[in-house]
Order: structure tokens, then sequence, then C-alpha cells
């Protein structure tokens, strides 16, 4: 039985892309089949972020239309041959595909693949809906911010109301020194409010931007960022292992930074 | 009754906007739709459990289409999960609602989950009496004035408190004519409009309306009161801007001055305490 994840967000730039593409191939590595899907027609990425594009034929649409095979529409990773993309096609929009034809696609590929990670796009329209119809989870990405967990909430219900019960929720962008600060919401206040399983925190790294702008997926890089690390215990942590979260603490609260933070609590607040 | 009391110098007032700030917060609120009783709702009587679906939209101002129906029945049957014992009967009221053979599949696939079975449908449409026929249930086709199991509407008695044990999330409007009871949080961006009282046992951080129909005697009652607005009957108030320091159970009520707040180990008192004053 193959895992069929759907990774959501409500809210779009909130990074669920990166974290399909991260994900999926940090399970790849680990040896699992892995076959992720690019749900977002008509303004797909997945494809740029694993540095996949120019090796695109045929998508999904024409698997559907018949006119290819759905192995001939697979995009096999150039890195890790566990890895397979199924590409979402950039010259229709988000109604190209119904649930049902999603139900079907993704059925077809659970008997070569171990997971399946669906990429959804923004909102909770059509395209949403088609992107959960097949899922049995579900990964929520949102960051600390108050309309990106507004969104979050919205999509959980909505989730519920379709059935699917298992939900991971991933925090992404935090800043640590500025939650310490008190000027970010802290994963607790976001759990808080969601009140679902956390599987998942993944700071805010400057990183995401090269790795994101180059194709080449964080969790591949050979001395690992914390956001790249983060990602590849969230992809253990789906697996079932046990990892200890990450300490994303500020590290060194040395003497400038409390000299700081007297200077700012002293005249800071008028 | 309002509480023109003595102790009311133990409730927390919360502060009146001033005219230029907000001015629909200052005249009487006047509700958008006629009554909060069209929502899907389950109702046990007899043994067996009632499932009324709200009727066709010309008698509502808001329409409820297939997909609000649809998404209401989840989410009440998630709500209520533990209290079904399995294998109760339930009968479809479905009013003049249309339902094709695939949709009341839907129907008894939904509460198939929640171990229930859809044993009879009621309805008053010839269409959904044929396709719920041809699915194979038992069909009740009445005329569609007059009929027994159809709530009072006109009548002023309230539904039966509804319980719902969930997290209502943003988005989700739940409206009851009685009064709402829900075990989980309340969240941002949600509803909860009820003719009776609302009572949250987690914190209500969203809208809540008690006494939607007009009865200024509800309350709404939460372990943790931090709401985006409050409305009882036809007042409304909002959260102060500063939050307390800490939080406690606290209900909510209507003086002469408009609503107020205060803690609810104080509230007993004040209620046992005003009758004599």
């Amino acid at each position: 039985m193959s895992r069929i994840i759907v990774v959501t967000s409500g809210k779009g730039g909130v990074g669920k892309t990166t974290t399909t593409a991260n994900l999926g191939m940090a399970l790849a590595r680990r040896g699992k089949r892995v076959a992720v899907v690019d749900a977002d027609f008509g303004l797909r990425n997945l494809d740029l972020l694993l540095g996949l594009e120019n090796r695109i034929v045929y998508t999904a649409v024409e698997v559907l239309a018949g006119e290819c095979r759905l192995d001939q529409a697979l995009v096999r990773d150039k890195r890790q041959p566990n890895l397979a993309l199924l590409p979402a096609a950039q010259n229709r929009t988000k109604d190209a595909v119904t649930p049902l034809q999603m139900k079907k696609l993704v059925a077809a590929l659970e008997k070569a693949f171990d997971f399946i990670l669906i990429d959804s796009p923004a909102g909770i329209e059509m395209g949403f809906q088609t992107a959960i119809a097949p899922a049995k989870e579900a990964l929520i990405v949102t960051t600390p911010e108050i309309a990106a967990v507004r969104d979050a909430d919205r999509v959980i219900g909505l989730l519920e109301a379709n059935d699917i019960k298992k939900k991971y929720l991933i925090v992404n962008r935090l800043k640590p020194a500025m939650v310490q600060d008190d000027l970010m919401m802290s994963v607790k206040d976001v759990q808080e409010i969601l009140a679902i399983p956390l599987i998942g925190v993944v700071p805010d790294d400057e990183k995401v931007i090269v790795s994101t702008n180059k194709g080449e997926p964080m969790v591949l890089a050979e001395k690992p960022s914390l956001a790249g690390m983060a990602l590849d215990n969230i992809a253990r942590r789906l697996e079932g292992e046990k990892v200890p979260f990450l300490d994303l603490t500020v590290p060194h609260d040395d003497f400038f930074t409390r000299l700081r933070k007297l200077f700012r609590g002293s005249s800071g607040k008028s | 009754m309002t509480s023109e009391s003595p102790a009311s110098a133990s409730v927390t007032a919360i502060p009146q906007p001033a005219p230029e700030e907000d001015l629909s917060l200052q005249i009487r609120f006047q509700r958008e739709d006629e009554s909060p009783t069209l929502q899907v709702r389950l109702k046990s009587e007899g043994g067996r459990l009632l499932l009324l679906l709200p009727p066709e939209s010309e008698t509502s101002n808001v329409p409820h289409t297939w997909n609000d129906v649809w998404q209401q029945l989840k989410q009440r049957l998630n709500a209520g999960d533990r209290f079904w014992q399995p294998d109760t009967a339930v009968h479809l009221i479905a009013r003049d609602r249309l339902l094709d053979g695939r949709q009341l599949q839907d129907i008894a696939e939904a509460l198939a989950t929640s171990q229930l079975v859809l044993k009879r449908v009621y309805t008053s449409r010839r269409q959904t009496a044929v396709a719920a026929a041809t699915a194979g249930f038992s069909v009740e086709q009445h005329s569609p004035i007059g009929h027994l199991s159809q709530p009072s509407e006109n009548g002023q008695a309230m539904a039966e408190p509804l319980y719902l044990e969930t997290t209502v999330r943003s988005g989700m409007e739940i409206r009851h004519p009685g009064t709402m009871i829900v075990l989980g949080d309340v969240n941002p961006g949600s509803t909860l409009i009820a003719d009776g009282d609302i009572v949250v046992w987690g914190s209500l951080r969203g809208v809540a309306h008690a006494g939607a129909s007009g009865n200024t005697r509800c309350l709404i009652m939460a372990l943790r009161l931090e709401p985006t607005q409050l409305r009882i009957g036809d007042f409304v108030a909002r959260a102060p801007e500063k939050p307390p320091s800490q939080y406690e159970p606290e209900v909510a009520y209507v003086t002469s001055e408009g609503i107020r707040i205060t803690k609810s180990t104080d509230f007993s008192k004040l209620r046992l305490l005003s009758p004599q004053s």
C-alpha cells in the first residue's frame, strides 16, 4: 500500500512546492520509490524546483487524453532514480483535470511507488479539490503569520469534511530570533489554533532561494543547511521514525544581543 | 432580566467605541437573515435519528448548494461521532430538496462511516422520491405543507441543545435554533449563531451570536473568551483592544448599557443576588 499525501496550505507562497520537492527527494534518498505529482495546473513550478523542466515531454493532461502512456509522462530524476515527477500542463487551467481523473491517475501510480506526494495549488477552489481528491494524508504547510494560519485552519476544516483524517503540520520559515523577541508567532501559538500534530519546523533560510534557482533541492547539499536538515527530519518522521526536533533557539545570547535587548526594552517601546 | 445590580462593579465592561470610530457597533444590530434554523440538523426522535436538510433556496435568503449541505452534514457527523449508537436508523427529511440517486448514495455512505443506517426518505418532490426508491430506500412522499416532521418554524419552542465535539475552524458557520454547546475551540474566522445560549468549553476566538431571534437574556460562556465579536439578541460588542493578562472562564450577558463580561465565578453570585436587589 503506497501512501498518498497531499501538500497543501490555502495561502500561496508559504512553501508548498519547496516542501514537496525536498520531501520527495529526501524520501527517495532513503530508498523509497517516490512520485511527486504537480497538481498546480496552469502554474506549475515543481519541475523547476527539481531542475527537471527541460526533460518534460508529456504531462498529466496528455495521459488523461490518451495521447501517451503514464510511464511516458513520468520524468525520472537525473540524480535520484527512485524519484519521478508527474508534471502538470502549463498551457491549461485548473479545470483541465477533474477530481475523478486525478483519483484515476494516482491509482495508476500506486502500483509502482511507495510514496505519492501531491503538490496542491493555493486556494480552496476546484484545483484544490482536485489535488486532495485521491489523498489519504495531508501535510499542511503554514508560516507563522496570521493570514497563513487562518487559511490553513480553513483548509484543515475542508480536509476534515473530505475524510482526510491524518493531517500533519509543518511550520515553515520560522525566524527564531523574532520569536524570541516576541515579534513573530511561535510554533506553540500556531499549534494552539490549528490543533493538529506537528511534524516539523523549518527555519527561514536564504539558501532556499539559491536551491530553488538552481533546481537543486536543499536536502541534496553536501553540507546541509538547517532548513535542509529540518526537511530531511520531516521525511524521516513521515516514515515513522522518532526524530527529535531541531533546537532552533538563537544559539548565543551574547553580550551584544543582551545589550541590544536591554536597549530595546528601555526605549524601544515608546 | 438585566443586571443593574450593585454587583455590577465586578463586571468588566467592554469599552464602547466612540461614535466616529465605528458607527455600526453603536446602532442596534440588524440580523441579515431570518432564521438560523436553515442548516443540516440531526435530531433524535423515538430511538431513531432524523436528518433534516435545509429546504431548497426559495424559502431562505441564503441558498444552500449541494456542496454546502454536504459539508454541513460531514461537519455535524464528525462533531457528534461519539454519541451515535451503532446501527441507529436514520430517517432523511429531505423536504422540497431535489436529490439525485448519487447524492442519496453519498448521504448513505457518510452516515455509514458513522455507523448509521439510512432507512427511510421523506420528501415532497416526486423526482427525489423516485431516485430514493431506485436506490433502494423506503420512501414516503408527502405534500409540501403541513407535515408533522417539519420543525415548527412558526412556533416559538426552541430546539433541543446542539452538542458538538469539534474544533470550529475558519470559514465554518454553525447555526442552531436552540442552545449550542461546543466542546473544543472556536477559531477566528468562524461564526456560531444560536437562538439560545452559546457555551464553549474551549477558546472562543470567532464570532458568537446568542439569542439570534431576539432574546437578549441569552448568554455566551467560554473557558477562554477572546472573541472577534460577540452578539446577543440585537446587541453587538467586540473584544477589548487590549487582551487581559490572564484568561479565565467568563460569561457575556446583556445589561441596560450593552454587553458585559464577567468572570464565571462572579456571574453565578450576580445572578443569585440580583432578584433581591
